[in-house]
């Protein structure tokens, strides 16, 4: 009782504020369809993404295969709705990774100063001199080509530009005086980071951890799209829009409803991450 | 009776850009159970700063010299996790700001508890039976619904008396105050006050009062220190300090007050202001300001002396050579 009392306000608040505002309230609603759409993907697929159709190669959208089949003859629709889990798992997990290492670095860092934060933050601008993709080709060099590294290659990757934001966040609270009266009751480093620093940068980490899920699902796709992503016959967009590149003047469709899932998806996850932006930050 | 709280010799350096700055200059404080002691002086004098290193809370560019004895312990000695344990048990301190001085995402509730789930181990039921006695004790009627409330919702004068709550949760031996009432408005400063009082009488808590105003120390202290860039001026009981004032610093500011202007048309005032760290003058730090400047004052700065019984000044006027050198206008 006393958790919900405590809690409640703010959430119905953000709630309230979510379904006023046009802008985040479609683009919310749009999230939410997609991720429905990830979660039920599989039972509502009208076939088997990996089964071969020998009678149906690359035939164009039609009663059976709505948005056709591809060049070894597997429906599209089927293979791209198994492929919204693929890769909204990958980007998702990745952003996690991103968003629980990027956070404790930054605040770490804006909270101890001194010769830490500023090794830490130099190691970081290292990194960050690097494109964030040729990072993960990298890593998924190091690693060898699958989901799992892709994934894991995706979210440190975004490490650097995380951590950088965070700190910058974190650096404001420091000052406060609230932090310097919490100090003075004698609460401890971790009791200041957890309960002082991160609830009152919430707000930016929610609208950053909106942001990097967008493009950690660029991410994947580029991944996928070179081959170093999940592997066949798993589903995946990027896969499927490299497999259909070849093709693109005989079968449009194989390259252009892939290419267009993840146009949507990324254009809603940005769309989201702006509209949640404008309710935490009204002055900008 | 016992000294709750020893200061010798504390001499506070701040370094930037490879010089040094001493922002407090051997400040020797004793504090008496349950005896409340004030220090005053302008802004910028090192009062502030003072009580910040007695908390060890000063930023890294801040180093600390001298003696600071709570109940014979060294607090210099102790590392950092063991301050964090003296911290709101033994000493706490209250800030001047009590708008910004909460965390404006936690609720009072969960504020409060901090400290108590800390130092005395509480679980959340006890604590929170501990907290509503706590915001009745500072005088919150209806502390069932401001255990839930946020920072935002509250005046200045509720927010310092959360503040004050925050503070004595533990039951610490020290509580420094520092400028507690300045950011609100006088009705309400003297209910702070008040609150003050009265809990430092039912816990018999000694009292650091940090303040500009002559008035809040004549209302709460037993003792008084002035202090003048950086250095203590003068320091007395506070009778012997507002009747008879020894040092030309302290009677200025006691001149300087509206209860004395009656019938005067303005303020009386002290010309010029407190010389930054950097720029302290080579005698003594008040000679440029003072009415009764000497010769010997610009050359030497005096120390700390016996006036008489009851005060200690530091002040060319009061020693014996002072007929040897001419005494100026």
């Amino acid at each position: 009782m006393f958790w919900s009392k405590q809690w409640s306000m703010p959430r119905l608040e953000l709630w309230e504020k979510i379904m006023q505002q046009k802008k985040a309230k479609y683009s919310f609603l749009m999230m939410l369809c997609i991720v429905l759409l990830g979660i039920i993907g599989p039972w509502i697929a009208p076939h088997d993404p990996t089964k071969t159709y020998y009678e149906a190669f690359m035939q164009g959208p039609s009663k059976d295969f709505w948005l056709g089949t591809d060049a070894i003859g597997r429906d599209i629709l089927s293979r791209m709705l198994y492929g919204t889990r693929v890769t909204l798992t990958v980007a998702v997990l990745a952003s996690v990774m991103t968003f629980v290492a990027g956070t404790l670095i930054g605040v770490t860092c804006a909270y101890l100063g001194g010769i830490v934060d500023n090794l830490i933050m130099r190691i970081m601008d290292i990194m960050l001199a690097l494109p964030g993709i040729v990072l993960a080709l990298a890593i998924v060099a190091l690693l060898g080509p699958s989901q799992e590294n892709a994934m894991i290659a995706i979210g440190i990757s975004s490490i650097p530009a995380f951590s950088i934001l965070i700190r910058g966040a974190a650096l404001s609270i420091k000052q406060s005086g609230y932090v310097e009266a919490s100090r003075s009751i004698g609460s401890s480093n971790w009791w200041i980071i957890t309960r002082q620093f991160i609830p009152n940068i919430s707000n930016v980490l929610v609208v950053y951890t909106t942001m990097f899920i967008g493009s950690a699902i660029l991410g994947t796709s580029a991944l996928g799209f070179i081959g170093l992503g999940a592997q066949p016959p798993t589903p995946e967009w990027g896969t499927m829009l490299n497999e259909g590149k070849n093709y693109l003047r005989e079968a449009w469709w194989l390259a252009t409803f892939p290419g267009l899932a993840i146009t949507a998806v990324v254009f809603t996850v940005y769309l989201l991450g702006d509209a949640l932006r404008d309710i935490f930050d009204p002055k900008s | 009776m016992t000294n709750v709280l020893e200061v010798t010799g504390l001499t506070t350096t701040f370094s930037r850009n490879e010089r040094a700055f001493k922002v407090v200059d051997n400040l020797c404080l004793q504090v008496k159970r349950g005896e409340s002691v004030g220090i005053v002086g302008e802004s910028g004098c090192g009062k502030s700063v003072a009580s910040l290193s007695m908390m060890r809370l000063l930023s890294k560019n801040g180093s600390i010299a001298g003696r600071i004895q709570l109940n014979g312990a060294d607090l210099l000695r102790y590392s950092e996790k063991e301050m964090q344990k003296i911290r709101g048990k033994e000493i706490a301190m209250i800030f001047q700001e009590p708008m910004t001085s909460l965390n404006p995402v936690l609720t009072i509730g969960k504020q409060l508890s901090e400290g108590l789930e800390k130092h005395e181990g509480m679980n959340r039921v006890q604590s929170r039976q501990r907290v509503l006695e706590l915001l009745t004790q500072v005088g919150i009627s209806r502390a069932n619904e401001i255990y839930h409330e946020y920072p935002h919702r509250l005046s200045g004068g509720m927010r310092q008396r959360v503040m004050i709550a925050m503070a004595i949760a533990c039951h610490p031996k020290l509580l420094i105050a520092d400028e507690p009432t300045t950011a609100l408005d006088v009705t309400i400063q003297a209910q702070i006050l008040d609150v003050m009082k009265k809990i430092q009488r039912e816990l018999g808590m000694s009292l650091i009062m940090i303040t500009h105003d002559l008035g809040v120390v004549a209302e709460t202290c037993d003792r008084v220190l002035v202090m003048y860039a950086g250095q203590v001026i003068e320091a007395a009981d506070v009778r012997t300090l507002l009747r008879s004032p020894k040092h030309p610093y302290t009677m200025g500011l006691i001149k300087s007050t509206p209860h004395n202007a009656k019938g005067q048309k303005r303020l009386h005032s002290i010309a010029g202001s407190v010389p930054a760290p950097d720029h302290y003058p080579k005698g003594c730090r008040f000679a440029p300001r003072c009415e009764k400047v000497m010769p010997v004052c610009l050359e030497q700065n005096p120390p700390l002396l016996d006036v008489d019984q009851q005060s200690e000044c530091r002040c060319w006027l009061y020693r014996e050579n002072r007929e040897s050198t001419a005494v100026n206008g």
